[in-house]
């Protein structure tokens, strides 16, 4: 059995596409201790925005992400205020709930506005160049060069800046932060901000992948949360580590199960991320 | 006769050690103390002996049968019934359903039985209503049979613990700090409810307390824990006279 | 004439909504297991109905199927129960012992899993094509009658709804239900007092789907034709805004709750198409719900005939 570099190569764009979006989910879970059903929506939304904004008013794809990744960080904040603020003292449960309500609004909001059907980027058609027998498309490679570039940023923002220790403290420890003085309530606006840019830019990266259609984040939300799971939830690095060892997986197992159930990758990861609980990847989990 | 035998038990937490070679034995109708300074390792020798942790070496045995690797239900059904340290009662149940459900081997506990109310249900449902009514009279709590047991007092709740575990029948009951938070009137009147069950309903028990005289007036037997490891075992007043508790209590708390 | 017939379709799917409330309220309301597989279990109620139903295909060009049992209806009907129940263990086994949140995840992927599969093996479930021609029962019985085999049916779903309600009703207020509430409060005083927590759990799960998957053999048998997009997890999401806005915990209120849901959805077909935005009215709809969810969540956690008292006591500590 030889393995074809071709499924390495797109399980490498795949996981850099979940990469990115675990770490969105995660950070916003680490803070705000819940699992939020509605963030494979918030990802589709920003593919939405991007996508009016490059193929609808014809503007040059650049400014589009821009305005995909900017438009859903606010539409997080948003939510946030009209939504999750009314629920800061309710359990984990309730706000999964809660988040269900949120995902059917703007899943349906999306089909709404847009329709039900599958859109496209305006990008450029060309035929995929090859190399050393993988073939690859510009969009591809510009998915993975934006993970590493995103990825990198996120890293300095929890390294080297206030806000960004401040929340891994709070990660930890949320009662200890308050008691140290961090203002809660600013870095969970900060954390819907990071979120809901990282989630934008996670959807804009799958619709350039594929499809653009509003159910492209829920449809994308377990392999998502099997990667945060299996990293530790609440663990930007193994978040990372979990969302490539998924992507690469899931298209590597085609060389063994039909491709039709190499979701059931991404099954079999959550549930033994789940028996490696509370530890994941690095042992560094909140729970 | 020995009821409850605890041998070179033994538990870690992520390389530190919790508990260190503790053995001991409970007789029938015996009334057992466990005392010691915070980190003494009493709640962890607490949680070992109701299966709620594994213990890494040791072996608890309960009745002649071997219980360390039983699950805490399995534990229960066997009589070794406890409570918590913080009154656990449920708090969206009403006072008497939380008797009731105490109550072992019920014929309704079976989904279909429960549904069809067929199997001797109903009789053994009036039985233990009847059981319930007796307790709850004891312990003052008659009147707030239909309150949801969120709704009562600090005290109260203590009490519904305790009839609520009685009404299991317990052979051996583990009191997990029964007299924390409860007023002095009140630890009265529970230490002379456990002497009583002793005497009138032949029960064992074992209790881990922060209230040393409470411990004192009772017990047949203390055991003083210190680091993990029992320090000093004996008669309340032999274990009150060593030397090496008094050097724990003040060298761990000040 | 036509408006009455309307209303007993929309009637009857109110019936089958709420035999899927009643499971999802023995796994939430009772117990406290957040199930996000209830979508699989109506489906696999459904297709094992319909598969024992019906014979193989012959013609067709996209008959692929290559398995059909032709039974009675009552045959697919207690198989679809059964299956279903079965699945809700073999899913409850691996994740039962999971904390709140992480079971609803495992759920809700197995849940994707199952329609994965239908959606795959052709042979046996005809694939993402549709599965037809699923008998009715009795339904030439019925025709001689001089009632509609709609309105045979809105009473034939109905009567399973009443006698099922009342099983739940009982077994919730009896020793058993005790146990689940117990379970739902707090499992650690369950297993204090001898009550083998992953049993009831388990017991409590594969119940609920089985009442999920006589749902889904009544829904096959009513409708003849079923295919994978019936049975997607917004399914699952619907049913638990209905048990939400019921009130958790009651099976008066998970019916009222499903009525609602369902007419909330189907009235909006009586708005004339010529008013502004009819072509985003099952999406609004749906927007709605979301919003309906969420409300009732903040303004009315206990829902429409939810216990209030139960949900604040022990809220404020005892002195």
């Amino acid at each position: 059995m030889v393995l074809d570099p071709q499924f390495v190569w797109n399980g490498i764009v795949v996981g850099s596409i979940i990469s990115v979006s675990a770490l969105g989910l995660t950070l916003i879970f680490g803070i705000l201790n819940f699992i939020n059903i509605a963030y494979g929506d918030y990802m589709a939304t920003g593919a939405y925005i991007a996508f009016a904004v490059n193929a609808q008013m014809g503007l040059p794809l650049v400014v589009a992400i821009a305005a995909g990744v900017g438009g859903m960080a606010a539409g997080a904040v948003l939510v946030d205020k009209v939504v999750f603020e009314h629920f800061r003292t309710s359990s984990p449960v309730t706000l999964l709930i809660v988040s269900i309500g949120v995902a059917f609004f703007i899943r349906n909001l999306i089909r709404a506005v847009w329709g039900p059907s599958g859109n496209f980027y305006d990008v450029p058609i060309e035929a995929n160049p090859s190399l050393f027998g993988v073939r690859y498309s510009v969009e591809q490679v510009s998915i993975i060069i934006a993970s590493l570039l995103l990825l990198a940023a996120v890293y300095v923002l929890l390294r080297r800046t206030r806000i960004g220790i401040a929340m891994r403290a709070a990660s930890d420890d949320r009662t200890l932060t308050r008691i140290r003085g961090v203002d809660t309530e600013r870095l969970v606006l900060y954390v819907w901000i990071a979120g809901g840019a990282i989630a934008g830019l996670g959807g804009i990266m799958l619709g350039l992948d594929a499809q653009i259609r509003p159910n492209m984040g829920f449809t994308t939300l377990i392999p998502i949360f099997a990667a945060t799971i299996l990293g530790g939830i609440g663990d930007p690095k193994g978040a990372v580590a979990g969302g490539f060892a998924i992507g690469i997986l899931q298209e590597v197992s085609v060389v063994v199960i039909p491709s039709e159930y190499k979701f059931a990758v991404a099954l079999a990861a959550l549930i033994i991320g789940l028996l490696l609980r509370p530890d994941g990847l690095f042992g560094e989990a909140t729970r | 006769m020995t009821l409850l035998s605890v041998d070179g038990l033994r538990k870690t937490f992520g390389g530190i050690v919790a508990v260190e070679d503790v053995s001991f034995d409970v007789d029938r109708k015996e009334i057992v103390g466990v005392i010691g300074p915070n980190g003494a390792g009493k709640s962890t020798t607490f949680r070992l002996l109701t299966g709620f942790h594994t213990p890494d070496a040791g072996r608890v045995e309960f009745a002649g049968e071997d219980v360390t690797d039983l699950s805490p239900d399995a534990r229960a059904r066997r009589g070794m019934i406890r409570t918590f340290q913080i009154a656990q009662e449920l708090t969206g149940m009403p006072v008497m359903q939380n008797m009731l459900l105490a109550a072992q081997g019920h014929p309704g506990e079976r989904a279909l039985t429960s549904a069809l109310g067929v199997g001797g249900t109903d009789a053994f449902e009036a039985e233990q209503r009847d059981r319930a009514e007796e307790l709850l009279k004891l312990l003052e709590l008659w009147e707030l049979r239909d309150e949801y047991a969120g709704n009562l007092s600090g005290g109260q709740r203590k009490l519904l613990e305790l009839g609520r575990s009685l009404m299991a029948d317990p052979d051996l009951l583990l009191l997990d700090e029964p007299m924390a938070g409860v007023n002095p009137d009140l630890t009265d009147r529970l230490l002379e409810r456990i002497l009583d069950l002793r005497d009138q309903r032949d029960m064992t028990f074992l209790f881990v307390e922060h209230d040393i005289d409470a411990v004192m007036r009772i017990s047949d037997t203390v055991v003083g824990m210190h680091n993990g490891a029992v320090l000093s075992m004996g008669s309340p007043a032999e274990v009150q006279s060593d030397d090496r508790m008094l050097e724990a209590y003040l060298g761990g708390e000040i | 004439m036509a408006l009455l017939d309307l209303l007993l379709v929309v009637g009857i799917i109110a019936g089958v909504y709420s035999l899927l409330a009643i499971g999802m309220n023995i796994h939430w309301g009772d117990t406290g297991l957040l199930n996000f597989a209830h979508a699989a279990f109506f489906a696999v109620g459904a297709y094992t109905s319909a598969i024992l139903t019906t014979p193989v295909l012959e013609t067709g060009l996209l008959a692929e199927r290559v398995v059909g049992f032709d039974l009675p209806v009552v045959a697919g009907i207690a198989a679809g129960t059964v299956l279903a129940a079965g699945l809700g263990f073999v899913i409850a086994t691996t994740s039962v012992r999971l904390e709140g949140d992480y079971l609803a995840m495992v759920t809700l992927s197995s849940a994707e899993l199952v329609r994965l599969v239908i959606h795959n093996e052709a042979w046996l479930t005809t694939g993402a094509q549709t599965l037809k021609n699923i008998p009715r029962p009795l339904e030439s019985t019925v025709t001689t009658l001089p009632v509609s085999y709609d309105l045979f049916y809105f009473l034939l779903v109905w009567g399973l709804v009443a006698v099922t309600y009342l099983l739940f009703e009982r077994m919730s207020s009896g020793p058993f239900g005790r146990v689940l509430h117990a379970i739902r409060e707090n499992d650690d005083v369950a297993l204090a007092l001898g009550k083998d927590v992953s049993r009831f759990k388990l017991k409590s799960f594969a119940i609920g789907a089985g009442v999920a998957g006589l749902a889904g053999s009544l829904w096959a048998h009513y409708v003849y034709a079923i295919s994978p997009v019936m049975f997607l997890p917004s399914l699952t999401f619907l049913i638990w805004t209905a048990v939400i806005l019921g009130g958790a915990g009651s099976y008066a209120g998970a019916i009222l709750g499903a009525v609602v849901i369902v007419v909330l959805r189907q009235v909006t077909r009586f708005i004339p198409g010529s008013v502004p935005f009819a072509d985003q009215l099952p999406y609004i709809r749906l927007m709605f719900v979301g919003v309906v969810l969420v409300v009732v969540l903040y303004y009315r956690p206990e829902g429409l005939l939810g216990n209030a008292q139960r949900l604040q006591a022990g809220t404020s500590e005892g002195e």
